[in-house]
């Protein structure tokens, strides 16, 4: 294969290459994307088999360590309480993701103005408010209008049905006088954009088999293509290299094949998430960068965020139908999300409400906790949990703390013998406090809703599916790696879009804004095209 | 009665060993609306999804039969069902590994068959393609939630 200069390279197709390449397609630019994962075939998704409770404990597991997939590279993170989850696919982690699709709010911009904590973002609400908008309908997001936790917006696509436990849990917060709304969700409730309409599955976590879900392999994708991008699949980039002026000139990586090969580049823009994006610019060492290219402030992988998630859950009497519906998206209450110093930590959290489990999880998660035994009491035991559970995941706002951190593992290397990240991260005292709030609070909600009894978990072990912080977004270069528009400080032709340069991590899963950003930093790019690299 | 391994690696004393086994992990109910999992057949699904395992089955299965010889009877199978959940325990406590894989697969096992699909009122189906129905939303329930205004800080 000659190796043709092209205008832009894009490394990663989930949700944030997605977006930009869609955007920049616009301009006619030669565009090409480079992805280790493939194309998914939704007809073979876990939910079009009787087996599909169980395939999440396999080929669709949460953690790229146990998944057994090629396209994965392997993670350490054993020194995390918390667990790397993603996907690694055309969609990226968009073909796992719940599609809870909410937006910052407009205080979680300015975090240390208000609460004196983290940093302000470079950039504001409002900035980022039009892109939310043209997001909404690339991703066809559903949700009502009206909801007081926000400045007003609309949502191109009727809610999700919220179904009997959306009710009962509503009704819940109601009698506690709390917030909750249907949740803004990525999910196709009427047909959109040639994709068919939400039809209820369940299982979303496994991937979509009707397509109505918003996974960029079915919403961004089909259109970039469209418009000419180049989707290049099963290509790992191993690193990006620099010219003698200290200009990203493009990447090498490894063909399906394992051919290394080299693609030439007028643009670089890295889209791995915010695991994968400081693996790969901390294994792009140069002359000129010999600790990982746009890394002069040392920063890269630093200020990893996660959203510390806790479970709580509640046994009813009635059924609840909780297995019909998707999975993460039904209600949402945002009653603690503001800073309130009487709580005893700054920030806050959101409550997911998440549906009911089916009957394998139902029957394994009571094995597991001890409720459902084998032998005599087995039957009791699970029809007094089956369809009766119902509860919430609690998403906390992480904050900053320089030492949780990306590094490359000094043996662990993934196929192509590139080396694998390493996860270092401690749960700050602010974090336990407040898991210990909402874990409590949790539990009022649920036995208001009706639960006879309820349990709560936190930090859940295996939630971390959030990835942020790690070559953050600001103006002074000494204490950030990109600059208000996504180019790195450092290089003036490499670019950085995805959840590694959030400021700070809100209470709200990020892909919606992972994504705006992505959109917004494509118009920036093509606002100044013709001075880019001044 | 053959002792030798048949295809499926157990040999036909120890399937029916293996039956019993899961008989007692998921009895059959009192209100007789769901078999006993040995009875369902989840052998065959135990061995399958087992595949790389099943010389520790059946090494455990023996270790059932030598127990119950110990107590009187001739083999598991034949050990009298009051009897048959102190053994399997007492294995368990030796063996580490038997009842806890055995207690995965018959309980993910189990909640896939049809019959008990059914007789837990679903129907016995994969959700795709059919999907759920499910009843409208009742937007009423949000007029408190409206009345109390903006709740976010600007
Ligand atoms: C189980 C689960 C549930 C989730 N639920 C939600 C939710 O409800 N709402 C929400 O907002 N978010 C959710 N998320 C998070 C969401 O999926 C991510 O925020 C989002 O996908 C991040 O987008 P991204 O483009 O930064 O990275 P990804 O979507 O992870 O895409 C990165 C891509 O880059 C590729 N890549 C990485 N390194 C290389 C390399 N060296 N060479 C070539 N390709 C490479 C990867 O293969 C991958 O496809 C969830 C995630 C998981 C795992």
């Amino acid at each position: 294969m000659v190796d043709e200069v092209v205008d832009v390279l894009i490394v990663g197709a989930g949700a944030a290459g997605a977006a930009m390449a869609w955007s920049l397609s616009d301009t006619r630019m030669k565009i090409v994307c480079l992805e280790q994962g493939g194309w998914m075939n939704p007809a073979e998704y876990p939910s079009t088999q009787s087996d599909w409770e169980l395939r999440q404990f396999g080929d669709f597991g949460l953690s790229p360590n146990g998944r057994g997939r090629p396209e994965d590279y392997p993670i350490n993170d054993s020194g995390s309480p918390i667990a790397i989850s993603n996907f690694n696919a055309v969609g990226g982690s968009t073909i796992l993701y719940a599609a809870h699709f909410p937006r910052f709010h407009p205080a979680d911009f300015k975090v240390r103005t208000l609460d004196g904590v983290a940093d302000d973002w470079p950039i504001d609400y409002a900035r980022l408010e039009p892109y939310y908008e043209q997001n909404a309908q690339m991703m066809g997001v559903a949700g009502l209008a009206g909801d007081p936790a926000y400045p007003h917006k609309e949502l191109p696509l009727p809610p999700v049905s919220l179904g009997k436990l959306g009710h009962t849990l509503a009704g819940g917060f109601n009698k506690l006088g709390w917030h909750w709304w249907p949740s803004d969700s990525a999910i196709a409730t009427v047909p959109h954009n040639g994709r068919a309409q939400c039809i209820n599955l369940g299982p979303c976590l496994t991937g979509c088999a009707q397509g109505a879900k918003g996974s960029t392999d079915v919403t961004y994708w089909p259109a970039a293509v469209r418009q000419g991008v180049e989707l290049r699949t099963h290509c790992r980039v191993r690193e990006i290299t620099v010219d003698e002026k200290d200009m990203a000139d493009g990447v090498i990586y490894y063909d399906a094949d394992g051919v290394e090969r080299r693609q030439s580049a007028e643009i670089v823009i890295v889209c791995c998430n915010g695991v994968g994006t400081p693996r790969l610019l901390l294994n792009s060492r140069s002359r000129a960068f010999p600790d990982g290219i746009a890394n002069r402030s040392g920063l890269v992988g630093r200020n990893l965020m996660f959203h510390p998630y806790a479970m709580v859950q509640g046994v009813f009497d009635e059924r609840l139908e909780g297995f019909k519906g998707p999975m993460g998206c039904c209600i949402v209450s945002q009653e603690f999300y503001e800073t309130d110093p009487a709580r005893g930590f700054l920030r806050g959290y959101s409550y997911e409400i998440t549906r009911g489990i089916g009957p394998v999880g139902t029957a394994l998660s009571g094995m597991s906790s001890g409720e459902i035994p084998w032998g005599a009491g087995h039957h009791e035991a699970y029809e007094a949990r089956f369809d009766r559970s119902a509860g919430m995941v609690a998403i906390c706002e992480d904050l900053p703390e320089p030492h949780n951190r990306v590094t490359l593992d000094p043996e662990l290397v993934d196929s192509n013998a590139i080396p694998a990240p390493r996860i270092e991260y401690r749960l700050s005292e602010n974090s336990r406090k407040m898991l210990e709030h909402c874990m409590a609070r949790g539990q009022e909600v649920l036995q208001a809703a009706g639960a006879h009894s309820t349990t709560a978990q936190g930090p859940l072990p295996f939630a971390g599916w959030h990835l942020m912080g790690t070559a953050r977004m600001g103006t002074d270069p000494a204490a950030s790696v990109v600059n208000e528009w996504g180019r790195a400080h450092d290089v003036r032709n490499l670019f950085i879009v995805d959840g590694s340069i959030f400021v700070t991590a809100a209470a709200v899963n990020p892909t919606n804004t992972i994504q705006a950003l992505a959109l917004y930093v494509a118009d920036s790019i093509k606002e100044r095209l013709a001075n880019l690299f001044d | 009665m053959s002792q030798a391994a048949n295809d499926s690696g157990f040999s036909e004393a120890q399937e029916r060993a293996l039956a019993c086994v899961l008989d007692e992990i998921i009895p059959p109910s009192e209100d007789g609306r769901f078999p006993g999992a040995g009875e369902l057949g989840l052998v065959s699904y135990v061995r399958k999804q087992a595949l790389d395992l099943v010389p520790m089955i059946a090494q455990g299965l023996t270790s059932l039969d030598e127990l119950a010889l110990a107590r009187g009877a001739a083999d598991f199978a034949t050990l009298p069902r009051s009897e048959r959940r102190g053994v399997l325990e007492e294995l368990a406590a030796r063996e580490a590994g038997f009842l806890p894989l055995l207690l995965f697969h018959t309980f993910s096992g189990y909640y896939q068959q049809p019959p008990v699909l059914e007789a837990l009122g679903l129907e016995a189906r994969p959700p795709f393609p059919e999907g759920h129905e499910i009843e409208p939303n009742d937007h009423s329930l949000l007029d408190p939630v409206r009345a109390r205004g903006p709740v976010y800080r600007f």
